[in-house]
């Protein structure tokens, strides 16, 4: 009975523990710390890779690479640094490698699948979003084909991540002009998508 | 003028500078937060440049049994790890023989009304039946080492190996004629497991 009860407690207190805390714990070999970690942070990289590959089910297949990958390299975590950045910057190269291929077997298997997956997916997605997100993150998977990989990546971290530019910058290990960069032709490219793809849209919401 | 429309308007005079990631981290946050919550900014955004109708985390719900699954997964995959990492560059054969021990293990354990002192180990190259149908006749014998603390059967510890022994092959409920299986298996007992 004492022991459950201090079992319960010790996990309590390993869920309010921050996340470098518990990465430090999950390099030293402990696996409670680094499943809390997984949970935790399993909505925010699911999302990002989900930007980043254009669809959700592929994002959840990239996520278990990416805390497997975590696993795999958590000695050489360095707590001086930012658990996120370091997260994010396996979770970014994996989604984008990931990207790569998909890309690959797409020129040589047609589009079709892409296709059937992107309906599949947004009927799925759907039920467990509001409406307006489904609605934003359609929209950004519809325009977004046109960026390189760097640029997506900039952006979504941006945007939708919230990171720093400073932290974009050490993710995609390069400056923080480059980044600005990334940013700039990113947003240019999503103009011209939004406004070529959608016009009714953007007419509709000016006109309000 | 109102205290909402003067926060839109503050939000508002903060457009361009967003675009420009020239806006310090607490007033981007503010405008991000505003524009979540208030369509009007929403559309007025739009309309300067569409791109700012991203400027709001837009999270995706992952359903809770998404998670358990995706966790289960990278369980299962970090045992993975863990085994690879402790065969190292043992072969297939070897990485095999553990779990084949540990599934006739599990097997002896789970059935019931067997007497596990009925099992009896025999010294590897013993000229017995079951040696015989392990490896092949003309096979050498298997090679000596010195016996560790490594596996041992449920209920065994009295019968261990001779410590010359690099492996030992058990032999469960021998007797014939019973209608009983019979059970018989190997453990290596070179194996770090």
């Amino acid at each position: 009975m004492e022991l459950v009860y201090s079992q319960e407690r010790e996990h309590r207190e390993l869920v309010e523990m921050p996340d470098r805390d518990l990465a430090i714990r999950a390099r030293d070999g402990d696996l409670s710390s680094f499943e809390i970690l997984v949970t935790r942070k399993t909505p925010a990289v699911v999302s990002l890779a989900r930007r980043i590959v254009g669809n959700g089910e592929d994002a959840r297949d990239v996520a278990q690479m990416v805390f497997l990958r975590v696993w795999g390299e958590i000695h050489r975590y360095d707590q001086r640094y930012s658990w996120n950045t370091w997260l994010y910057r396996i979770a970014t190269n994996l989604s984008i490698d990931f990207l790569r291929s998909a890309r690959s077997r797409e020129r040589a298997h047609g589009a079709t699948l892409h296709l059937v997956r992107e309906r599949e997916d947004a009927s799925a997605g759907d039920a467990s979003r509001t409406a307006e997100d489904a609605e934003l993150s359609r929209l950004f998977e519809a325009v977004s084909g046109r960026l390189s990989e760097k640029q997506k990546a900039a952006f979504v971290l941006k945007e939708m991540q919230e990171c720093e530019t400073r932290e974009i910058a050490e993710i995609l290990r390069c400056g923080e002009s480059t980044v600005r960069n990334h940013l700039f032709n990113a947003r240019r490219i999503l103009r011209k998508e939004m406004q070529r793809l959608y016009p009714e849209f953007l007419r509709g919401r000016n006109a309000r | 003028m109102s205290a909402t429309s003067t926060v839109c308007a503050i939000v508002r005079s903060g457009f361009e500078g967003y675009l420009r990631d020239s806006l310090p981290a607490p007033q981007r946050g503010m405008l991000r937060d505003h524009l979540s919550s208030c369509a009007a900014c929403r559309d007025a955004a739009a309309a300067l440049d569409p791109t700012l109708l991203f400027a709001r985390p837009i999270r995706d719900e992952i359903p809770e049994e998404d998670g358990r699954r995706i966790l289960a997964a990278v369980r299962t995959g970090m045992e993975l790890m863990e085994t690879e990492r402790r065969i190292g560059g043992r072969s297939r054969r070897r990485l095999l023989a553990p779990a084949a021990a540990a599934a006739v293990a599990a097997l002896a354990l789970l059935s019931p009304g067997r007497d596990a002192r009925s099992a009896r180990p025999i010294p590897a190259g013993s000229p017995s039946e079951a040696s015989a149908s392990a490896r092949p006749l003309d096979s050498p014998p298997l090679p000596s080492a010195t016996a560790t603390d490594g596996l041992q059967p449920a209920g065994l510890a009295a019968e261990a190996a001779p410590p010359t022994s690099a492996a030992t092959i058990y032999d469960w409920n021998p007797g014939a004629g019973r209608e009983e299986p019979r059970v018989v298996w190997i453990v290596d007992r070179g194996l770090d497991i």
